[in-house]
């Protein structure tokens, strides 16, 4: 592994970093699409940062950009403010407009401007190593390590100074303003960060792939815990694993850094979406069928308490009276025995002791939805533990 | 060049020609399906699909070698389609948010595009240059077999949107009343999702993956602020795209090196701008002259009623008063002074002010609503 690949592997970890930092955050405000729109409609800024400096990472660009995104912000707002529009519109109408100013300034100078859109979009890591920062003669390592650093760095200082104010701020906005810690506040620090590590990130992983790396890690972490702290530790681990683990993917296909990044936190992404223990589609789906098997035992149980004819619990009767299919009713029937809940005589059903004793328990939670009731339930039955 | 000059070009040039008339009919199509974006609260799926819609088009590629875009746009169909399932599985089936959701699938989708159009640019294969103008788009590049194609499409919109306006309609306002009625609700909803697909993707070509979103929006967001009848809401925003395209493509043909994607976009976000500020009855300048008028009111009524304060403990009503007496209250001026006698509520007898008879029953009525008081 040569220095270069090293490097390039240090950046891409640095920038999953600081990206899952604020990224957590405004996944829990439900703010995400807003870092996408801030992605996009930082490029005016940039642009105009560059016909000043003629340098893409001089620290003017990075603020005049990080500007535009709180611009972007409060433009947003203002609009959902009026009331003409949704949120989500307000946002969908801003940051393309935005967008395309930055575009046509690029185009009309396209002769004397050595900025591309694609790069801006897409960025290209293969090449950070190149751009060495030079103190007094002294190579210190690449320009990118030393900014999306920077970046990190701080926004490290603000988490640890202000992790209080932000969880207070992003789970509870009222109890936030009553203690004394401003929310808007917190709101436009948050948006700043997002906004600085967004350009900081731009040219090495493009700014549509720094959404990728705000959301995903975060979207994958929140699947499979539900603690702040965890969950801030989960994406960065996450991020950092895919940004190695993506760039030998590129490596080895000969493309991409920042796109075969992004494939390896969608497959995470996939993995976890799929497999999470209790929040993973599987986990969900196997709930929501034994839900439906406990619905159905509980509907049949009440029916054998509520006829004593024996005319209305023949096994057959029941299979029409209550409309299951064939399967279905054999599953219920075969569960409610099995937990020697009913009793069959000639294909007469009727409910052993402890079938009356739940039926009745059951009963009762349903009238009074107390959760006591059948506390010593939830172990069994999927249905009582919500 | 001047506009007459123009419009002769436009009907004799065959690349102006072309991209006058797909960049109309792109318009007009995704303004229509737009509204019931917009006001199904999706308005930010515009933009997941079309970057979605991504490595359908390089997989189509891959796999068939060619640079048909009939072939690409299938792809990205079909991509574009998946990701907004997976976009729904993630909100139905975990505690996600939507805008999680959209963010996810739009930059995972975006990234494994990205990766694929990468790993194609190094194939040793000399024909797959100009894949990359799906990012943002090329309306140059528009063929009169891809205008067909939109005319197609659009007229196929047209008629399905005719056939279940109904159904369309009562699902956007009452999905719940929809389905005691027995309407099949998830068939109407896949029903209009693809739809919008399919404008989505048929853009992707003319603006590009980025600002594909906006013309969705924006004119649907515009043709909102000037009615509240959806029939109307969907024909205006048709209007708006179609004029947002012809513009557009009128402006950066004039120039030198404007790309047309981007100028349409910000001449749409014109529209919305005007819209916003001008519409009579939702916009901005005209809810702000009312909301003067009415403080005006407001005023006035409180000046007449601290003056009838005043009268009251007399018994002649047109007992004069000297002016000064109002200078402590606030809500007087002049002007309110100079209002009240122009309605002939008060006269002015030099410095000394008194009620008319019928300024004096208004003033008593002022707040038992009896009288009219919408001045």
């Amino acid at each position: 592994m040569s220095s270069a690949q090293l490097e390039i592997q240090l950046i891409a970890s640095l920038v999953a970093i600081a990206c899952a930092i604020p990224g957590t955050f405004l996944v829990l405000r439900k703010m995400a699409m807003i870092s996408d729109a801030i992605s996009h409609s930082i490029l005016p800024g940039i642009v105009i940062g560059f016909f000043i400096t003629q340098d893409l990472n001089s620290p003017l660009l990075i603020l005049l950009a990080a500007v535009t995104g709180i611009i972007t912000v409060i433009l947003v707002e203002y609009i959902q403010k009026t009331g003409l529009v949704k949120e989500d519109t307000a946002i969908g109408l801003v940051f393309p407009a935005l967008f395309s100013i930055g575009v046509i300034m690029i185009a009309k100078n396209a002769n004397d401007v050595h900025l591309d859109v694609d790069a801006v979009l897409l960025g290209e890591l293969a090449f950070a190593p190149f751009d060495r920062l030079i103190i007094s003669g002294v190579d210190v390592g690449p320009k990118s390590l030393w900014i999306i650093g920077t970046i990190l760095l701080i926004t490290i200082g603000l988490l640890f100074a202000f992790f209080k104010e932000l969880k207070v701020s992003t789970f509870d906005t009222g109890l936030a303003a009553s203690l004394g810690f401003s929310p808007v506040a917190i709101h436009y620090g948050l948006m700043t960060v997002s906004s600085v590590t967004t350009v900081g990130a731009f040219d090495a992983v493009g700014a549509i792939l720094v959404v990728a790396l705000m959301i995903a890690p975060a979207a994958t972490s929140y699947l499979l815990t539900n603690e702040l702290k965890r969950m801030l530790i989960y994406a960065i681990c996450f991020g950092v694993f895919s940004a190695i683990s993506g760039y030998w993917v590129a490596h080895w296909l000969d493309a991409s850094i920042a796109g075969s990044i992004t494939t390896m936190l969608g497959f995470l992404f996939l993995a976890v979406y799929l497999f999470a223990p209790n929040k993973g589609v599987i986990a969900v789906l196997y709930l929501e069928r034994q839900q439906r098997t406990e619905v159905s035992l509980l509907t049949f149980l009440l029916h054998l308490k509520n006829h004593t004819e024996e005319r209305e619990r023949h096994v057959n009767h029941l299979n029409e009276h209550i409309n299951w299919q064939k399967v279905r009713s054999k599953t219920v029937l075969d569960l409610a025995h099995k937990n020697n809940m009913i009793q069959l005589d000639k294909n007469i059903v009727s409910l052993t002791e402890k079938g009356e004793d739940f039926t009745s328990q059951a009963i009762d939670y349903i009238i009074t939805n107390q959760d006591s009731k059948i506390e010593h339930m939830k172990d069994d039955f999927f249905l009582f533990r919500g | 060049m001047d506009i007459i000059e123009y419009i002769k070009l436009v009907f004799t040039d065959y690349t102006l020609r072309t991209i006058t008339l797909g960049t109309a009919i792109l318009g007009a199509v995704t303004g229509m399906l737009g509204s019931f974006a917009v006001l199904r609260k999706q308005s930010l799926l515009g933009d997941a699909i079309s970057h979605a819609a991504l490595p359908g088009i390089a997989i189509a590629f891959l796999l068939t070698g060619a640079k048909d875009s009939n072939t690409l746009l299938l792809g990205a169909l079909v991509s574009g389609l998946l990701g907004t399932f997976w976009i729904r599985g993630i909100i139905s089936k975990t505690h996600l948010k939507s805008d999680t959701a959209l963010g996810l699938i739009l930059s995972l989708f975006f990234g494994f595009g990205m990766l694929l159009l990468t790993f194609i640019q190094k194939q040793p294969n000399a024909n797959q240059a100009g894949l990359d103008k799906y990012l943002f788009g090329q309306a140059a590049t528009l063929l009169e077999s891809d205008v067909w194609m939109m005319a197609i499409v659009t007229g196929i919109c047209l008629l399905v949107l005719l056939l279940f306006w109904k159904e369309f309609k009562i699902l956007l306002f009452d999905a719940d009343y929809t389905k005691t009625l027995g309407f099949n609700t998830k068939i109407i909803d896949i029903l209009i999702t693809s739809f919008i697909v399919l404008a989505i993707v048929l853009g992707l070509q003319t603006v590009g993956v980025v600002l594909m979103s906006s013309m969705l929006l924006a004119p649907a967001a515009a043709a909102r602020q000037w009615t509240n009848s959806l029939s109307v809401m969907v024909f205006l925003a048709a209007i708006f795209g179609a004029f947002s395209g012809v513009f557009g493509t009128a402006v950066s043909a004039s120039q030198n090196n404007l790309s047309t994607g981007p100028v349409i976009v910000i001449v749409a976000s014109i529209f919305v701008l005007v819209s916003f500020i001008f519409s009579p009855t939702r916009g901005l300048l005209f809810k702000q002259i009312r909301f003067i008028k009415n403080r005006r009111d407001l005023q006035l009524h409180k000046t007449l009623a601290f003056m009838y304060n005043i009268v009251k403990s007399h018994e002649n009503i047109s007992h004069p008063h000297a002016i000064k007496i109002l200078n402590n209250f606030q809500g007087y001026t002049k002007s309110t002074l100079q209002k009240l006698v122009s309605k002939n509520y008060v006269t002015l007898n030099g410095s000394m002010w008194s009620f008319t008879e019928e300024g004096f029953k208004i003033a008593s009525n002022l707040y038992n609503q009896q009288t009219d008081n919408n001045e």
